[in-house]
């Protein structure tokens, strides 16, 4: 009985949903990457200098990955979440034998596996403008798994706590896009006025930005450990409050 | 030999409403126990904490042995749940949903394709195993249901409610299937608005009223210790009074006089007998109305 099948079946479950709706899940994120490539990265791109040496285009594109990483995973792993409390089909789970970590790094993993699919297809979208390299891959990697887990629990945490349908986008629209925004994805912190640059410091998609833009572009605005150290505990706590809150059967038991 | 099923000193609040209190009984392994109560009674509640649906504050609830809070991955192992409410995975069809239960509970992919397979044949849902549940009648969903308990084939099996609004030929059908089932050694719990299901199929039966256990015991002696059979004398002749000698019986005269009607309790029948004898009354026949499990239900559940 305590195989891996029921988890991998989980994960299987969660990634077949993504795919079901993929005019939903995948191709949003292709479609807006390629607008924002083309309206900012080279019409606008044009007119702003090299940032840290580099062409603006290519400075652009971690940071537009990391946005989608951010949104795929708070994305699915909300919706995923929400839906199945909605319509009570989550008891279809609770009522099997799935430990309770067991069911919330599925349902991660499902979150991390959607974001994987759209970043790799916003990243060949860019190749169509720019070849942009990836000069530190282990690093990228690490970003990439870290912060899109990390969404993926915040994303469960919000559907857990959420009562309505209209709070996942709430927290989309309020928190997560204008810290995204603030964290870097268009602009370099030397771009700031320097009397408010200290404030982007406490800002957490900062340093999932630049830990991207560092392991592909090698260069960023925060020291590349410290962006790690940040994600990773930001990570851990998010996870083990995810794993707590079903192990409580926090609105998901009577 | 370990009960299927232990529940002791079970209490459950929803906030300040007591659900359940205080609620204890047992169901052995290879039993078909009904689980009896009006609405809002705490049956669904008391199945909510057995499967791991709800969190309950006081007592003690175990599956062959197994704690349902600190052993859960056993006993969830244990258990197939049919719930009351249609609770399917809206994102995809009958068979994906089966196969994924039976992943979830352990099955290999094959294995799960075959025995999905299987029941979507046997509940004659194979024409629309690709159809999502939305598209599925009421009756076709309730037997998704079942199907979707059987598929790890569990120890014990919890119904919830299964036969409400199922037509007369699907619920024949489900209770040969039940009934066979248990004979091959499921145990099951079954929990029904219609007493007639629970007379016919199960062999225990528990009573449950206003979140506390009202009765429980096997279904004969239940139906006998509330009720006593009622003896009924048809007279020859009309009398016009009872007979004072034995007017202390509890004992009604019906049919303008013509039967004679009273309990069945210790020496009622040779009194009786004795005393229209010596007045030299015949009887012309005797009949013995049994009492049902709904009349002991009734006085179980009568509002105090």
């Amino acid at each position: 009985m305590k195989t891996m099948t029921g988890f991998k079946t989980l994960v299987r479950r969660e990634v077949v949903r993504f795919l079901s709706v993929f005019s939903q899940t995948i191709f949003p994120p292709l479609v807006s990457s390629f607008l924002y490539i083309f309206i900012f990265g080279l019409s606008l791109g044009q007119r702003i200098e090299q940032v840290n040496g580099l062409p603006y285009l290519n400075f652009l594109i971690p940071g537009l990955i990391m946005m989608y990483v951010i949104e795929g995973s708070y994305a699915n792993t909300s919706s995923s979440l929400f839906i199945s409390r909605w319509a009570n089909s989550i008891e279809e789970i609770l009522v099997t034998p799935l430990s309770y970590v067991e069911m919330v790094a599925a349902i991660l993993i499902g979150g991390l596996v959607r974001s994987a699919v759209a970043v790799t297809g916003v990243y060949l979208v860019s190749l169509l403008f720019t070849v942009t390299p990836i000069t530190h891959p282990v690093v990228a990697l690490f970003f990439f798994i870290f912060v899109s887990l990390t969404f993926s629990s915040i994303g469960m945490i919000v559907a857990l706590v959420a009562e309505e349908f209209e709070h996942l986008s709430l927290v989309t629209t309020f928190l997560i896009t204008p810290f995204v925004f603030f964290g870097g994805v268009f602009h370099s912190i030397t771009m700031v006025p320097e009397t408010l640059r200290w404030l982007t410091h406490f800002n957490p998609m900062f340093y999932m930005v630049n830990g991207l833009r560092y392991g592909m572009l090698g260069t960023a605005d925060a020291p590349v450990f410290m962006s790690m150290s940040v994600i990773f505990g930001l990570f851990i706590v998010l996870f083990s409050v995810t794993v707590y809150l079903f192990r409580i059967g926090y609105k998901l038991r009577k | 030999m370990t009960p299927a099923i232990t529940i002791q000193n079970l209490t459950k609040y929803y906030r300040q409403f007591k659900a359940l209190d205080d609620v204890s009984f047992e169901v052995q392994p290879g039993e078909f126990f009904g689980f009896l109560g009006p609405n809002g009674a705490g049956k669904t509640t008391t199945i909510n904490v057995l499967t791991g649906l709800a969190n309950y504050q006081k007592g003690s609830v175990k599956v062959f042995g197994h704690d349902v809070f600190g052993d859960y991955r056993e006993t969830r192992a244990l258990i197939g749940l049919v719930p009351q409410e249609f609770n399917f995975d809206p994102f995809f069809s009958a068979e994906q949903i089966l196969m994924f239960t039976g992943g979830y509970f352990g099955m290999p992919q094959s294995a799960a394709k075959t025995r999905a397979q299987e029941l979507l044949k046997f509940f004659d849902l194979w024409g629309k195993r690709e159809e999502g549940y939305k598209r599925l009648s009421g009756g076709m969903k309730r037997r998704l249901l079942i199907a979707r308990a059987l598929m790890h084939r569990p120890k014990v099996l919890i119904l919830d409610e299964p036969t409400a609004g199922v037509d007369l030929e699907l619920r024949y059908l489900l209770w040969a299937f039940l009934k066979q089932i248990n004979i091959d050694g499921t145990t099951i719990l079954l929990t029904t608005h219609y007493i007639e299901e629970a007379e016919r199929l199960c062999n225990r039966i528990g009573v449950i009223h206003q979140g506390k256990i009202a009765a429980v015991d096997a279904k004969d002696a239940l139906i006998r210790k509330m009720n006593a059979d009622q003896v009924e004398l048809y007279l020859k002749e009309k009398l016009f009074e009872i007979p004072e000698e034995i007017r202390g019986v509890p004992i009604a005269l019906e049919n303008e006089g013509k039967v004679l009607r009273f309990a069945e309790t210790e020496n009622t029948v040779p009194h009786v007998l004795r005393v229209l004898h010596q007045r030299g009354l015949e009887i012309e026949r005797i009949n013995v109305v049994r009492p049902t499990l709904e009349d002991a239900f009734r006085k179980l559940t009568q509002k105090k």
